[in-house]
């Protein structure tokens, strides 16, 4: 692997509009709707909701950036550029750890464009302590969620990822507390909200930003290890299947 | 140039020994043996199904043989490809549409250990000026020679090409074929299977003909015709029978039409002077050596024929 190989990985996700659109405009544009919309501006403890919306947002857009990279496996499967790459000196596991950094830093522009508009425009102040709690405890949280798009798009053509990873993403997002905040979901969906990884993201952070409906952060990130471990393991399983030299 | 000069000493560029890979009931390639030289320019042609493309993926170490054993300038194929020794145009490979084709070269040369300049492995496939383009807006032929590019760029001692100017017309095959004569002038070896005999004819010091797994034929390409049959006589011969034609010494076929003979002929000197001493008003003599796409069809056909009767 090589920093000019990552470093392209990256300026093509950017390059595809779709992924700029959904990844990055999507969910600042919905932080502004919620936050400014469906909540009174007016009252007292605006700022707090804002900051719970932003926490929402920030999960919302950092998933939909780590799962991109499942679409660009599954063209690139599709297309035969694996095997073109397995001409070269690059292994395996260097192709999947290229395709999970860039996956990373794709998540960092929604991760940071959104806390920057609830700043400015929505009043909602933290800490520094507590900005890096958000900031870094989402940024890592993202890591089951890249691994899950590499699992992906190893069963997806190229054609069928797109729609396969927008219903797992808006899946997560209605369920898992991204769309919909918990605090104004009914009980048995609470309920089912607790078997997605995107409602253990948010868990990550809420601390901060409030003490309704926490579960702790040390359980959150458990919780998030092990989907990391499954898709991880899953992944690899997958991969090792899937590139074997029949 | 010093690596060249290291591995050519290790011996073969690629040596195959008992190659067998079978795909359910279906065998791929069965019992292949091949050595092929340092410096060698190989052509691989053989019918659909030939198992040339099996051959090629386990040269390449994509595909991993049943039994038998593949090396590649003395080591393994993976090994090989780690070193950058090997560079492959796969057949329908694509290309990435959302990069540039400077950017997807300069991409696969990061990968490289010892990759020539980007700027040589365009100049040398002639698309230079293609460098800012994106592969989506190119013809199937300048595709091609991104692909020969791609190949190029890890500066390979073998160059293995699976049908390489498919979707290529005429003139850009020539341009195409110039392009590798240039790069192989220095000594670097060249597998590639085509459907175009002309190409194998024009191009390849050496020609193997594969059908059905098996090589049925290897020389250059003046012995793989003569293997077929070598060449055929034509002639006006008043009064000759099909009996008295067929009864000539080398003759491998012939074809009789209004007092015209075509004569296959695997030793067309011994079969004329045969001729000409038992029906000397044969004139209107014409001699001519049966092509390669000649031989291909003899030899491939031959080879059905006896499996049938199996």
């Amino acid at each position: 692997m090589s920093t000019t190989y990552v470093r392209m990985e990256i300026f093509r996700t950017f390059r595809n509009t779709r992924f700029v659109l959904f990844a990055i405009a999507f969910p600042v544009l919905l932080f502004l709707l919620q936050a400014t919309v469906f909540v009174n501006t007016d009252a007292a403890d605006h700022a707090q909701v804002a900051a719970v919306l932003m926490v929402n947002m920030m999960a919302f857009g950092t998933i939909s950036g780590a799962m991109s990279v499942g679409g660009r496996l599954a063209f690139e499967r599709a297309a035969g550029w694996q095997r073109q790459l397995r001409l070269t000196p690059l292994s395996g596991p260097g192709y999947l750890a290229g395709k999970a950094i860039s996956g990373m830093l794709v998540t960092l522009p929604p991760l940071l464009l959104v806390p920057l508009v609830a700043v400015l425009f929505q009043g909602v102040r933290v800490d520094a302590a507590g900005w890096l709690h958000i900031v870094l405890g989402i940024w890592l949280g993202a890591i089951p969620f890249v691994l899950l798009g590499l699992l992906l798009g190893q069963f997806g053509t190229a054609d069928s990822m797109q729609p396969v990873n927008m219903v797992v993403t808006m899946g997560m997002g209605f369920l898992g507390g991204l769309w919909i905040p918990i605090e104004s979901m009914p009980g048995w969906l609470h309920t089912v909200s607790q078997a997605m990884p995107s409602y253990w993201l948010i868990q990550i952070a809420r601390p901060v930003v409030t003490s309704d409906l926490t579960t702790g952060f040390g359980t959150a990130a458990g919780v998030l290890a092990i989907f990391g471990l499954v898709f991880g393991v899953a992944m690899i399983r997958r991969y090792r299947k899937d590139s074997a030299r029949v | 140039m010093e690596k060249t000069q290291s591995q050519v000493a290790t011996g073969a560029a690629v040596h195959l020994t008992g190659l067998h890979k079978r795909y359910g009931d279906v065998r791929a390639v069965d019992g292949v043996d091949l050595t092929i030289a340092p410096g060698e320019i190989v052509a691989l042609l053989g019918p659909n199904g030939a198992g040339k493309s099996t051959t090629v993926d386990m040269i390449l170490g994509l595909t991993t043989p049943d039994q038998g054993e593949v090396t590649v300038f003395g080591s393994t194929p993976e090994k090989a490809v780690a070193h950058g020794a090997i560079g492959a145009m796969l057949q329908g490979g694509s290309l990435l549409d959302d990069t540039t084709v400077g950017e997807m070269v300069t991409m696969v040369a990061s990968l490289h250990r010892e990759p020539m300049p980007v700027a040589d492995a365009l100049r040398r496939a002639g698309i230079e000026d293609l460098a800012g383009r994106r592969p989506n807006k190119l013809s199937g032929g300048q595709r091609q020679r991104v692909r020969f590019a791609i190949a190029l760029v890890s500066d390979p001692d073998l160059l293995v090409l699976d049908e390489p100017t498919a979707a290529m017309d005429v003139g850009t095959r020539r341009e195409f074929w110039k392009s590798m004569y240039e790069y192989t002038a220095s000594g670097r070896t060249v597998l590639f299977a085509t459907h175009y005999l002309e190409e194998a004819e024009e191009f390849a010091d050496r020609v193997i003909l594969m059908r059905a797994g098996r090589i049925v034929a290897d020389g250059s390409v003046a012995e793989v015709r003569a293997l077929a049959g070598g060449r055929t006589i034509r002639a006006v011969v008043p009064g000759a029978t099909e009996p008295v034609i067929a009864a000539l010494p080398a003759v491998t076929g012939l074809d009789f039409r209004d007092g015209r003979v075509a004569v296959s002929s695997s030793d067309s000197d011994v079969t004329l002077r045969a001729l000409l001493a038992r029906c000397p008003g044969a004139h209107d003599i014409e001699i001519t050596s049966i092509g390669l796409e000649g031989a291909f069809l003899t030899l491939t056909a031959d080879e059905k024929e006896s499996e049938s009767v199996r």
